[in-house]
């Protein structure tokens, strides 16, 4: 069988419809027009575009500037005394850092995974739910409606090794009391059980989106081809989703990579450094050492490292969708 | 298109340093010169107070407030309300001060503080404001660690001290003593164990946090292990220091010490012994108030108190980290004499009184510690804080914070036997001169 065609393979031209009427060349009344309704189209824009600028464009450049800077802090404000590429050669040669960003590079892709095959097969099975999804996607949701911070706390009761439901829980299995958070590799796995739990229901309704949107016509001609349910499930849906799963991967891996509720209020980065994220080094950076710069160093890398990570994704996902497109 | 991308990064990074320049720093003098003034005119201060805790019912900040306004009627004094938790504190003050906001006028700062704000400028250097007798009323430790280069940058307020908070019945049933060492505490706790009398030997905070830090301090001072010389450079070697590395895994290893204490902050380690659970407890003062009462602690009526043990042979007994909160004055306030007269009278008698009369929490000033009403309270710990050794942590340097994690981080790896007391310390060595070069994150 062979996979539906893509509905925006039509060419460009065909897309378009009528040809555009010819722009009047010269100072024509119809130039003199346009340009006065761009300039009426950047005043009504422009308070948008000065909030977004004050909110988000001149803190980012702002941070990027201090990341570069030799920051000293006086009475009466702070001065910059001059640029500098020092912040950056302190935080790549620091273990700290280098321990950071293997702490949440390995979460990220860990969680990222499994809350995208365990999203995918709830969605799977919502589809096929009826009448009852309403509820089952109400009571999937509340992981995910829950604040950070209270479903951690919540998960750090649990957890805890004094009186925690699943300390002791694990301790009639195990003869002795573990100790959850206390250990790397279970305060590691702590941390993506929570990760997972609370994300997962994310997937699964961006997945189940997905998943309503493919016509059924799709279906009949697989099972006309003789497709069996496994074959189908390879061949006509995962392609079809691709997309959709995409832009959750894409959504995950920012989040995930910026990681810091959960560490900050289960372990604060510990036992020892072994769940310290990048955010949470990049807090105790800022706000406890006060080193301004070196803070901004490690958030502007943070930021570089996970916006190439999402390019080189987008990358291979449109690779792979282009193969698929062809075969 | 006249607004392009490249004239919008420009224009950012333009406002950006016309922003730095705009920042610039006030001459010292002239500070000092407006702090040392009074004002007569009407003035608001806004004064940056986390919860002290009460003792009773009135709230203890307005309390303090109500008595400054009774003597100076043209300052009014408004409450910020701080976090409890100190990082997240510092994090939302230095905010502010680095910003150059001029409130909170007065902020009320952790004890180990004072150098970082000191030499990053978000605190008024005060010696020059004191009485030369100022610092006689208040214990040695604490004028330590207020001072940074010979400069006073907080003035005194409440103090927090370390005991060793033990159940009365347990001792009293296998007929044993209040232990003086850390040997005997380890005998005791363990026979009581064995007896299955109590889950726990001994509690104490061993989680990655400022509260492992005084932990450490305190085995490291009951060792005579410094972990900084007088010039401030690292000196945590020797023996003595291996001693108390030692003794931190032996508490996990002969389980005394459950080996989840690695996650426990000073509440999980109070809730295990309030609830029953625990022979011997390491906490601050005010773990008291919380043991004692009835409607939160199973053994209420069953605790005593006592100085912290020390180790066999020579050494101090009755340890205690110089912890506590003090008055810092915004360098930027726009009404620094109020400040700082806010702040003064803060550490003076009057206020010290309504501390001690009214708030969990034990005054800075050590002459009212020997009234009559201190005994009248009932609380132990405000009439046997005078027998504790307080010690400062390593504070006197900016990078404290460092210094501190890199003590936490691999004291964390010796108490969860993930490294030896020696490698802790061949590392938790390395990473505090690392610290003190500047170079750790």
């Amino acid at each position: 069988m062979t996979s539906p065609a893509p509905a925006s393979r039509r060419p460009a031209a065909e897309q378009a419809g009528p040809p555009p009427a010819q722009a009047p060349r010269g100072d024509g009344p119809g130039r003199v027009s346009r340009r006065r309704r761009a300039r009426t189209g950047w005043l009504f824009a422009s308070p948008a575009l000065l909030t977004i600028a004050a909110v988000t464009v001149f803190p980012v450049l702002f941070s990027v500037l201090l990341s570069f800077a030799d920051v000293r802090l006086e009475y009466g404000g702070f001065r910059i005394l001059s640029l500098t590429g020092d912040h950056y050669a302190a935080v790549l040669s620091s273990p700290e850092w280098r321990q950071a960003l293997f702490f949440t590079f390995g979460f990220t892709v860990v969680t990222v995974l499994l809350e995208l095959v365990l999203g995918t097969a709830a969605a799977l099975v919502l589809e096929r739910l009826g009448a009852a999804r309403g509820w089952v996607l109400a009571v999937l949701l509340l992981p995910w409606a829950l604040i950070n911070v209270v479903a951690a706390q919540l998960w750090g009761y649990l957890f805890n090794g004094t009186y925690g439901g699943l300390t002791w829980l694990f301790e009639q299995f195990l003869g002795h009391q573990p100790d959850i958070l206390g250990q790397p590799a279970s305060a590691m796995g702590a941390m993506v059980v929570v990760d997972v739990w609370k994300t997962t229901p994310f997937v699964a309704i961006v997945v189940l989106a997905g998943l309503m949107l493919i016509p059924g016509d799709v279906y009949e001609a697989a099972e006309i081809d003789g497709a069996g349910t496994w074959t189908t499930f390879w061949k006509v849906t995962l392609p079809q989703l691709r997309p959709i799963m995409a832009i959750a991967v894409l959504f995950r891996i920012l989040q995930a990579f910026g990681i810091f509720d959960l560490p900050f209020v289960l372990t604060q980065g510990g036992p020892g450094t072994a769940t310290e994220s990048l955010a949470i080094l990049g807090y105790k950076t800022l706000f406890q050492n006060l080193a301004i710069g070196r803070g901004a160093a490690v958030a502007t890398t943070t930021a570089v490292i996970v916006i190439s990570c999402c390019l080189l994704f987008l990358r291979v996902f449109r690779t792979q969708a282009d193969e698929g497109g062809r075969a | 298109m006249a607004l392009s991308r490249r004239t919008l990064l420009a224009g950012a990074l333009a406002a950006g340093a016309g922003l730095t320049s705009g920042c610039a720093g006030k001459p010292l003098d002239t500070l000092l010169t407006q702090a040392a003034q009074v004002p007569r005119t009407p003035a608001t201060l806004t004064w940056w107070v986390s919860e002290i805790p009460a003792r009773n019912g009135p709230v203890v900040a307005d309390l303090i407030i109500r008595a400054f306004q009774r003597r100076h009627p043209h300052i009014h004094v408004r409450k910020s309300n701080a976090l409890s938790a100190t990082d997240a504190n510092r994090a939302a003050v230095t905010t502010q001060l680095a910003g150059a906001s001029p409130t909170p006028d007065v902020y009320l700062g952790d004890t180990t503080w004072p150098a970082q704000f000191g030499s990053n400028s978000l605190a008024l250097p005060l010696q020059t404001l004191l009485p030369k007798d100022f610092w006689t009323s208040y214990p040695a430790a604490l004028r330590r660690v207020s001072e940074y280069r010979g400069a006073v940058y907080a003035l005194p307020f409440y103090t927090d001290s370390a005991f060793l908070f033990y159940r009365k019945d347990l001792l009293a049933k296998h007929g044993r003593p209040v232990p003086r060492t850390w040997e005997e505490l380890l005998r005791t706790a363990r026979t009581i164990q064995r007896a299955g009398d109590a889950a726990y030997g001994f509690l104490w905070q061993g989680s990655v946090s400022e509260s492992l830090t005084c932990n450490v301090a305190e085995f490291l001072a009951d060792a005579q292990a410094p972990v900084l010389d007088g010039a401030g450079r690292v000196a945590l070697d020797g023996a003595g220091a291996e001693r108390a590395f030692a003794l931190m895994r032996e508490f996990t290893e002969t389980g005394v010490t459950p080996s989840t204490v690695a996650t426990y902050v000073e509440a999980d380690s109070q809730d295990a012994f309030t609830g029953g659970r625990g022979v011997f407890l390491r906490n601050w003062s005010y773990a008291w108030g919380n043991a004692a009462d009835r409607s939160a602690s199973k053994v209420a009526g069953r605790v005593g108190v006592a100085p912290r043990p020390g180790f066999e042979g020579a050494g101090p007994r009755g340890v205690s980290c110089a912890g506590g909160w003090s008055n810092f004055v915004n360098p930027n306030s726009r009404h620094l004499g109020a400040a700082v007269a806010f702040a003064r009278f803060c550490a003076g008698e009057e206020a010290q009184m309504i501390l001690l009369k009214h708030a969990g929490v034990i005054p800075a000033m050590e002459e009212v510690l020997t009234r009559p009403e201190a005994r009248a309270v009932g609380d132990p710990t405000l009439t046997r804080v005078r027998e504790l050794h307080l010690v400062a942590r390593p504070v006197q340097t900016p990078y404290y914070p460092q210094v501190s994690k890199a003590l936490y981080t691999r004291a964390n790896a010796v108490i969860g036997g993930r490294a030896t007391p020696a490698q802790a310390l061949r590392a938790a060595r390395a990473d505090i001169r690392t610290a003190l070069e500047g170079r750790a994150l």
